[in-house]
């Protein structure tokens, strides 16, 4: 796995981080303050995502709480349902978040630098400084990337029987993308719950999942709900032949026989 | 018009062109990409003047530096067009990712376009109302003109650096595996030499042939246009070496991608328009010593040039994002996504490339771009 090897990029970056948080930490009371709070540094924290595709029917619940729950319009989808073909005579599905990769792609290419790794891996977007040049777009191999090409005005059809919005409306002329819920996970710490297992600090598409096929939680944490997946089952992830270090993992719906994509 | 289709579109915001998600560049981009490689000659022929002393280039190169002002702020524009917040157009500037090839390609052009308005100042200077209303100033900016060695030398690395970025800016993406090859950057590269010679020699011999004043002479034009001849045979090589050598393998996307580009939708344009027109026919007259002295079958031939350079910069664009991959899938199979431009966006690059032309003419008739004898 490529997310436990340290390079030396990494490394100094990780250094670097930790050298700048600690005399952040110092010079800020309110900083020093938080991160008690939230027990351990974020840094420790490296958030995924299971998907179990033999769970998985397809009902697109996840599709429409996560556009309820980010106000998405409805010509962009953050995560999207894609049917995969049948595996002993019942249809599979395929739900393709962003990746959240370990080597993502876009954030290589982004000219200004609005696409950035959080410490806890989150691939977050910057929309105030995204400058709409789309290379981000062609530069994903999931397409996990839309692009705002007009204003979302008007209501949002997934809301409310799909939960309420808690993210504003990303203005017209930038790329968004699937954030984790970094807003359900971050209140959450701050009220000192454990994403991925309790309902409010978890995904928006994780709660909604009616058949709980999809897991969240911390990998550093051989107890949280992602890690103890993994153990149970075989795994895989999306295009690992390209090195992007994928945060999410599928459990192939036919557990015995071959898996189920690449 | 086309400036109304401009404003229309800052207004209105992306969402009245044909781009998708899929297909997110389009014919502005194609614009952007070709007139930035037609403005190759102005590094080209500044560097051989002035650091490799071929003096009696120095006309044209004054020509090809004002047509590089020209073709640098064509493609600032199409780019402004294009992204989609364009109040932030100068970010790059300011935040930035060493990381990405779009940030150096945007530092370069950026830097490249101070380092043109420099060369082009002496030029400029030219204007009969300027130098009779601000005499010294004039005089200051006929003046840098003797920097044009050290300008020659910052255009030379900037323009290496992003002609070939272009190319890398679509080979760099693993994504994509039809653009995922190390061919692109250097037939960006050679593509724009071939490109920038060529409209600068056809600007010349048009302007000649109007104007006879402005005729720099047979010799020159016959040695440039030579030249163009050998680039072209070297582009030639590289282009069918990229597509059958470096595209012809069995990994998924690229065999389809050498399909649509040899069979499919984008054929015509790669057979006639590369090619057969945008490279075998020219690099014929230009080197056959008869037919290459003959005004239209030269012009022609340029003409044919330029058009090539642009149909590879619109194929090499549109090939990656029409073959959209969804390898995670079990069948593997590849779609096809389909771009055709807008009437917003054709009036908008109609629109820059009508303001490319008329500030020829005007630099021409005003500025005296093109001078046969040094004055």
């Amino acid at each position: 796995m490529s997310s436990s090897k340290i390079n030396r990029r990494g490394f100094i970056k990780v250094s670097i981080a930790a050298a700048a948080a600690a005399a952040a930490s110092k010079a800020a009371g309110l900083l020093r303050n938080q991160s008690t709070a939230l027990g351990s540094p974020s840094s420790q924290r490296q958030w995924a995502m299971v998907i179990d595709q033999s769970r998985c029917n397809g009902c697109k619940q996840c599709v429409e709480a996560c556009r309820a729950s980010n106000d998405i319009p409805p010509e962009i989808a953050w995560n999207k349902v894609y049917p995969s073909g049948e595996v002993n005579g019942e249809d599979t599905f395929l739900s393709v978040p962003c990746m959240h990769c370990a080597h993502a792609p876009c954030v290589s290419v982004c000219p200004v630098g609005a696409s950035y790794y959080r410490p806890d891996g989150i691939v977050m977007m910057d929309y105030d400084r995204c400058i709409g040049c789309r290379y981000c777009l062609v530069a994903c191999p999931y397409q996990a990337r839309a692009f705002n090409w007009t204003t979302f005005e008007g209501e949002n059809p997934a809301v409310p029987s799909y939960g309420e919005p808690d993210v504003p409306r990303r203005p017209r002329g930038v790329v968004e993308k699937c954030t984790f819920c970094y807003q359900k996970i971050d209140r959450g710490l701050a009220l000192g719950l454990t994403p991925g297992v309790d309902r409010a600090a978890t995904p928006a598409c994780v709660t909604a999942c009616p058949r709980k096929a999809r897991f969240f939680g911390n990998l550093n944490d051989p107890e949280s709900p992602v890690s103890r997946a993994l153990a149970k089952s075989h795994s895989y992830r999306l295009r690992e032949d390209l090195g992007t270090g994928p945060r999410v993992y599928y459990l192939p719906a036919d557990r015995n026989g071959k898996e189920n994509g690449s | 018009m086309g400036a109304a289709a401009g404003i229309t579109v800052f207004i209105m915001g992306l969402g009245i062109t044909n781009l998708s998600d899929l297909v997110p560049w389009g014919l502005w981009i194609t614009i952007d990409l070709s007139s930035i490689a037609l403005s190759g000659g102005a590094f080209l022929f500044c560097a051989g003047v002035y650091l490799l002393g071929l003096e009696e280039f120095k006309p044209v190169a004054r020509t090809a530096a004002y047509i590089g002002l020209i073709g640098y702020s064509m493609a600032m524009l199409c780019l402004v067009l294009d992204i989609g917040r364009p109040d932030r157009f100068y970010y790059g500037f300011i935040f930035w990712n060493t990381h990405s090839v779009l940030w150096e390609v945007t530092m370069c052009i950026g830097l490249y376009f101070m380092v043109l308005i420099s060369e082009n100042l002496s030029t400029l200077a030219n204007w009969e109302w300027l130098a009779n209303k601000f005499p010294r100033q004039a005089a200051w900016m006929r003046k840098t003109h003797d920097f044009a060695p050290y300008l020659a030398v910052a255009g030379l690395v900037l323009s290496m650096l992003h002609q070939s970025s272009l190319g890398a800016a679509y080979g760099v993406l693993i994504a994509r595996p039809i653009w995922f090859r190390p061919g692109l950057a250097a037939l960006f590269f050679v593509s724009a030499i071939v490109g920038g010679t060529a409209l600068t020699f056809l600007a010349l011999s048009i302007a000649g042939r109007i104007k006879p004043a402005l005729d720099i002479g047979q010799d020159i034009v016959l040695k440039g246009t030579r030249f163009l001849g050998w680039a072209l045979v070297v582009y030639l090589y590289l282009r069918f070496w990229d597509t059958f050598a470096m595209t012809y393998t069995p990994q998924p996307g690229r065999m389809e991608g050498l399909a649509i580009t040899t069979g499919g939708l984008l054929s015509f344009n790669f057979w006639a328009g590369e090619i057969l027109l945008g490279a075998i026919v020219p690099l014929v007259i230009l080197l056959n010593k008869r037919w290459g002295a003959h005004y239209w079958l030269r012009t022609t031939a340029l003409a044919l040039t330029a058009g090539g350079v642009i149909a590879y910069r619109w194929d090499t664009n549109l090939i990656g994002q029409l073959i959209v991959q969804q390898p995670f899938l079990p069948d593997h199979v590849p779609f096809y996504a389909s771009y055709s431009p807008s009437l917003v966006e054709i009036a908008a690059g109609a629109g820059i490339i009508a303001y490319g032309l008329l500030a020829f003419t005007l630099g021409v008739q005003y500025f005296r771009v093109i001078r046969p004898a040094e004055a």
